[in-house]
């Protein structure tokens, strides 16, 4: 529901000539951490983990990767471990084209060393509803709030049903699953828990699948994945969305994103940033064709 | 126990000052003041015996008492702007004398700057107190060519903001739910329209704003850092007059005049948005049906019911709308109502009774469109309500003592949040626990005239508040500072049950003591105490942003503040001149832990973290009140700190609202009869900010990552901007009297930092930057036309 309001604050920022510039900042480099990007979900195939270097805000130099890590992921529930190797810049595991590491409702436990420090953590792989089916409609420019011409998509699916609250990452690509268009957050089908448990997915929410800044086009592919999370995960990641998308007349202050990553022994004072998830997902696409 | 000690100490010190008092025979002559042409009662007149120093002041309802020995007396009525009156009594027994006075033709008028003055900042007991009048607001150039009530104070010493179109202000380094805004006694609690940009208050029927920044009489409690005390006009009692003003933003319409003749009278004044209009050519697609606008409604009527017994009822309703179709719809807005009763015992003992009644809402909606296959909705809305009575006396001992004393009493109510989906024809509730408190003082404070060089007055003020059922009280378990805390257990209270009960001794003191008949040193101390805290987590507070009470496990706010000034008043009394030093002391201030939720969160008390705040400064101001240029300059040195268990390693650190440097110059100039030009400069710190000093690269995101760990490690640019405007007055008859007003608000289209934060490039992601939000980015002009007639 803050999208209501964030409107209304561009549309009051607006009548006040309000603006936003690029400035430079002399900010002296800060320290360097390792960041590990650890997201197991049960789609079948490799799974990759990254890990780099925290880098200046405002370089445009990638982060340097981190190739000297030890990374094991542990199936708690069936107490199997799967080993991660690199190559190309990332960590994988590859057991094979259709068959999937990731089960329902297992607990999973990543451990990675690097050099004297040995970092674990767990997450658990809750359960997602499919994508029924995406729909579009075509938007002249005069028509959209964002003023670009094109198709503008949503999905329809629907939560599950109680006892507990689901927590979703909803996100749509363009063409393919490497062109990420957009990311939500939902709480059963809307923003908050208890007020949408089994419904379909809130508007708002459904139609964030596309970029109100570049709708798609004719013969473009809409690919949409819905994922699950754990409520520590979901947590992490509304956090991580808060801080890549501030701004504006009511910016919050710059607040660290956690990790769930710990260093196995306390005496050390060494520390990874980043996160381990995992997420069940499911996935729908569809060619835009003209109506 | 401590309390009646202290009320014993009170009566005991006032017995030394008695018996002086009886050696001769006294009587006491007391009244009303009264604006001759309008019949608006006069706060702050000078009423003084010619020739000496005793003297008095009016309230804030006009009424004064002076209690002098038998035998004849030339009294002097003196205020700015008006002439002069010198009445003599024969004082042979008990008098009532009510007097009006005369609007002074030319501000340059001598008789009125050389008349000594006993509301003049040397000869007043308070200090830390900064007044403006509506014809001092009405000078200052304008924003969008609409005098604003809260831009003006910001002119003033000791008030800063976080910057253009913060819908709060921050007073001597305290929080901007920390002042108690007042409309005719009635609390406020969001005083904005448009997320901040304008005040709710009408120019056209406000009468008077009085800031207290420090040295609070014991009156004053509920808030730690400041009161506002704004005072509605009671309405022409002499003939009708209508009020108007069309602008590029808004038009105002107010229409005042008597019920009865001398007796009673009535004003009602509206004001109407038209930015939505305006837009509406330059929106299209989904955002063609845009509503925005905000309109308020004040009304007051007062009643002399006899000569004892005058009544006051004042209402106002404001509202600003946003919608988008029928598609989203968001809204908020206060509502006060205040009944005040003015009562006169005896020509010694005044009583002003007010309950109030005062409520801030808001709400949220969404619905699918209208040709949706499926229907969805989502409501969501919260409020606060509040019942108030307080009894306030006055008894005017002599003429070198008087005692303030009363009670007050409020009752909150407060629905957090509750929210409402719905599909087809399934509904969904999900709604927070109501709270209960009430909140209850009770203060004596005595004024006194120690000799005509020194005068003190000294009180306490004993703060209650319990939070109480019907609801249900949260513990949690104490965790690791800065860490969600872990709920333990819950207990349901039954209505009226008391969860958590606070009890505070609030000690008041100031003293004034002339050093000659142009400079004066004055010193005080506070103590003061909040119940209520605005849960923010951004720059400036938004309309979503709820209030709480203190509950048992968010502690009451305290503060503790030291002030000692020196007042100089020019022997022309053209001019006057301040400075102050202030050190301010503040336990449990709110903070937040990383990520905290504070909407719509039943267990919101585990994201909130005490903190221990300080500011300290020094305040400079001057101010020339007569002569074809007028104006004031004030400057401020301060620093305002915090520190909390769990940010920014637990460590002090600055106040998102600290500004080190804060400088205003408001000049007018009578150019001619009929013309006069305003520049308003303002100079300011930026305020800090804190940056990202790296980022981590996870999924597809480019997260900004402050490295150091401290919380508002830098600062933005600093802030200046110049603002001019012009008034021309029409031909000025009989009937009609109308004026322009040319305005630039940002005259060389400074772009002020607001907030400073860290994105992607929107067209090319790979560009991370550090983005300037200005606000306002250019040269704001306005028209306005004002009438009356």
């Amino acid at each position: 529901m803050k999208r209501i309001f964030n409107l209304s604050i561009l549309a009051i920022a607006a009548v006040f000539t309000a603006c936003e510039d690029k400035i430079d900042l002399d900010i002296p480099k800060g320290k360097v951490y390792p960041v590990v990007d650890a997201w197991i979900t049960t789609a079948p195939g490799t799974q990759t983990i990254r890990i780099s270097e925290t880098v200046p805000y405002t370089s445009s130099q990638p982060a340097p990767v981190v190739s000297n890590a030890t990374i094991v992921l542990q199936d708690v529930t069936e107490n199997k471990t799967y080993p991660f190797t690199f190559a190309n810049g990332v960590y994988s595991h590859n057991p094979g084209a259709n068959v999937s590491i990731a089960k329902l409702g297992h607990v999973y436990k990543l451990t990675v060393t690097l050099g004297a420090d040995e970092f674990v953590a767990m997450d658990t792989i809750k359960r997602v509803p499919p994508v029924d089916s995406i729909t579009y409609e075509f938007k002249k420019k005069d028509e959209s709030a964002s003023g670009k011409e094109g198709y503008y998509a949503r999905f329809w699916a629907r939560d599950i049903a109680g006892p507990v609250t689901d927590y979703y990452w909803v996100r749509g690509y363009r063409n393919t699953t490497s062109n990420v268009q957009s990311n939500i957050f939902a709480i059963d089908g809307s923003f908050e828990a208890g007020l949408a448990d089994s419904a379909i997915f809130i508007q708002p929410i459904a139609e964030s699948i596309t970029d109100w800044d570049k709708p798609f086009q004719l013969d473009e592919k809409v690919i949409v994945r819905l994922a699950s999370l754990s409520k520590p995960s979901y947590d992490f990641l509304s956090h991580v969305d808060k801080q890549v998308n501030n701004g504006g007349l009511f910016a919050t202050v710059l607040e660290n994103v956690g990790t769930n990553l710990k260093n196995t022994n306390p005496a050390s004072t060494k520390k990874v940033l980043g996160w381990f998830g995992t997420s069940a997902v499911s996935f729908a696409d569809k060619t835009i064709k003209p109506l | 126990m401590k309390t009646l000690a202290a009320v014993l100490t009170l009566f005991l010190a006032l017995q030394i000052g008695l018996p002086k008092a009886f050696a001769q025979q006294r009587f006491t002559v007391s009244g009303y003041v009264k604006d001759q042409q309008n019949g608006e009662s006069l706060i702050g007149i000078s009423i003084s015996k010619a020739g000496t120093s005793t003297g008095t002041v009016t309230n804030e309802y006009g009424f004064y008492s002076l209690t002098l020995p038998a035998g004849e007396h030339e009294l002097q009525f003196s205020y700015i702007g008006y002439s002069t009156q010198k009445i003599k009594v024969n004082l042979k027994a008990n008098q009532k004398l009510d007097v009006k006075l005369v609007t002074s033709n030319s501000q340059l008028n001598e008789v009125v700057i050389s008349t000594k003055q006993q509301e003049k900042n040397i000869n007043t007991l308070v200090t830390s107190v900064n007044k403006l009048s509506v014809a001092e607001m009405k000078k200052l150039p304008t924003f969008m060519g609409e005098v604003d009530v809260l831009r003006a104070i910001q002119t003033l010493p000791g008030v800063t903001t976080v910057g253009e179109g913060s819908s709060g202000f921050n007073v001597r380094g305290g929080a901007t739910d920390e002042n108690l805004i007042l409309l005719d006694e009635a609390p406020v609690y969001n005083a904005t329209h448009m997320l901040g940009f304008f005040s709710v208050f009408n120019p056209d029927a406000v009468k008077s704003l009085n800031l207290m920044k420090g040295g609070f009489p014991a009156e004053y409690g509920g808030r730690t850092s400041s009161v506002l005390d704004i005072r509605m006009k009671d309405g022409n009692n002499q003939k009708t007059v209508i009020n108007g003003g069309i602008s590029n933003v808004f038009s105002r319409l107010s229409i005042e005049g008597p019920l009865q003749k001398d007796k009673s009278s009535f004003i009602v004044a509206g004001r109407r948005s038209y930015v939505d209009v305006l837009m509406k050519p330059f929106l299209k697609g989904d955002l063609k049906d845009t509503r925005l606008y905000f309109y308020d409604l004040t009304a007051k009527a007062n009643f002399q019911l006899n000569k004892n017994n005058s009544l006051f009822v004042s209402g106002y309703f404001g509202r600003d709308v946003f919608g988008l179709g029928e598609q989203a719809k968001f809204n908020w807005g206060n509502t006060t109502t205040s009944i005040r009763w003015n009562h006169i015992f005896n020509d010694r003992l005044f009583l002003n009774l007010t309950t109030y009644y005062s409520q801030y809402d808001y709400s949220l909606s969404f619905a699918s469109e209208e040709d949706a296959k499926e229907k969805q909705g989502y409501d969501w809305t919260s409020n606060i309500i509040n019942y108030g009575v307080k009894p306030a006396f006055t008894y005017y001992i002599n003429s070198n003592n008087s005692l303030h004393f009363g009670l007050q009493s409020v009752y909150y109510k407060f629905k957090p949040g509750k929210g409402v989906g719905t599909e087809d024809t399934r509904e969904s509730v999900i709604e927070l626990n109501h709270q209960h408190a009430l909140e209850s003082g009770i203060y004596l404070d005595h004024e006194f005239k120690v000799s005509p060089k020194l005068g003190i007055q000294y009180g306490a003020r004993v703060s209650g508040f319990q939070y109480m059922g019907k609801g249900t009280a949260y513990y949690y378990a104490d965790t690791t500072a800065g860490i969600r805390k872990r709920l333990i257990g819950q207990k349901e209270y039954g209505a009226g049950e008391v969860i958590k009960d606070y009890y505070f001794f609030e000690p008041r003191f100031s003293a004034r003591y002339a050093i000659d008949n142009k400079s004066a040193v004055k010193l005080a101390y506070a103590r003061t105490s909040q119940f209520m805290h605005q849960l923010s987590n951004t720059a400036s507070p938004t309309p979503l942003d709820i209030w709480t009470p203190s509950t048992n496990n968010i502690e009451p706010q305290v503060a503790d503040q030291v002030t000692a000034g020196y007042f100089y008043s020019a022997p022309t009394g053209k001019w006057e001149a301040s400075a102050e030093v202030f050190y301010k002391k503040m336990h449990n201030q709110l903070d937040y832990i990383d990520n905290a939720k504070l909407q719509l969160n039943q267990l919101i008390e585990a994201d909130l973290l005490p903190s221990e705040g300080r500011a300290y400064g020094i305040e400079l101001y001057a101010k020339k009140e007569v002569g074809k240029t007028t104006g004031w300059v004030s400057y401020t040195l301060s620093r305002s700190e915090r520190k909390t268990m769990g940010i920014s390693q637990n460590e002090w650190f600055l106040n998102r609202y600290d500004r080190t440097h804060n400088l205003n110059v408001v000049v007018n100039h009578e150019v001619s009869k009929r013309g006069s030009v305003s520049a308003n400069f303002i100079y300011a710190s930026g305020t800090p900010g804190t940056f990202a000093d790296a980022r981590l690269e996870f999924q597809d995101w480019d997260i900004p990552y402050n490295t150091t760990e401290k919380r508002n490690n830098y600062r933005l640019p600093a802030f200046h901007r110049l603002d001019l405007s012009y008034t021309l007055k029409g031909k000025q008859t009989k009937r009609w009297k109308g004026e322009w007003v040319f305005s630039l608000y940002n005259v060389y289209a400074r772009r002020n930092a607001y907030t400073i934060y860290f994105k992607q490039n929107d067209d090319d992601k790979t560009k991370k930057e550090a983005v300037r939000m200005s606000i306002i980015g250019s040269i704001i002009p306005g028209i306005t036309y004002n009438f009356k007639f």
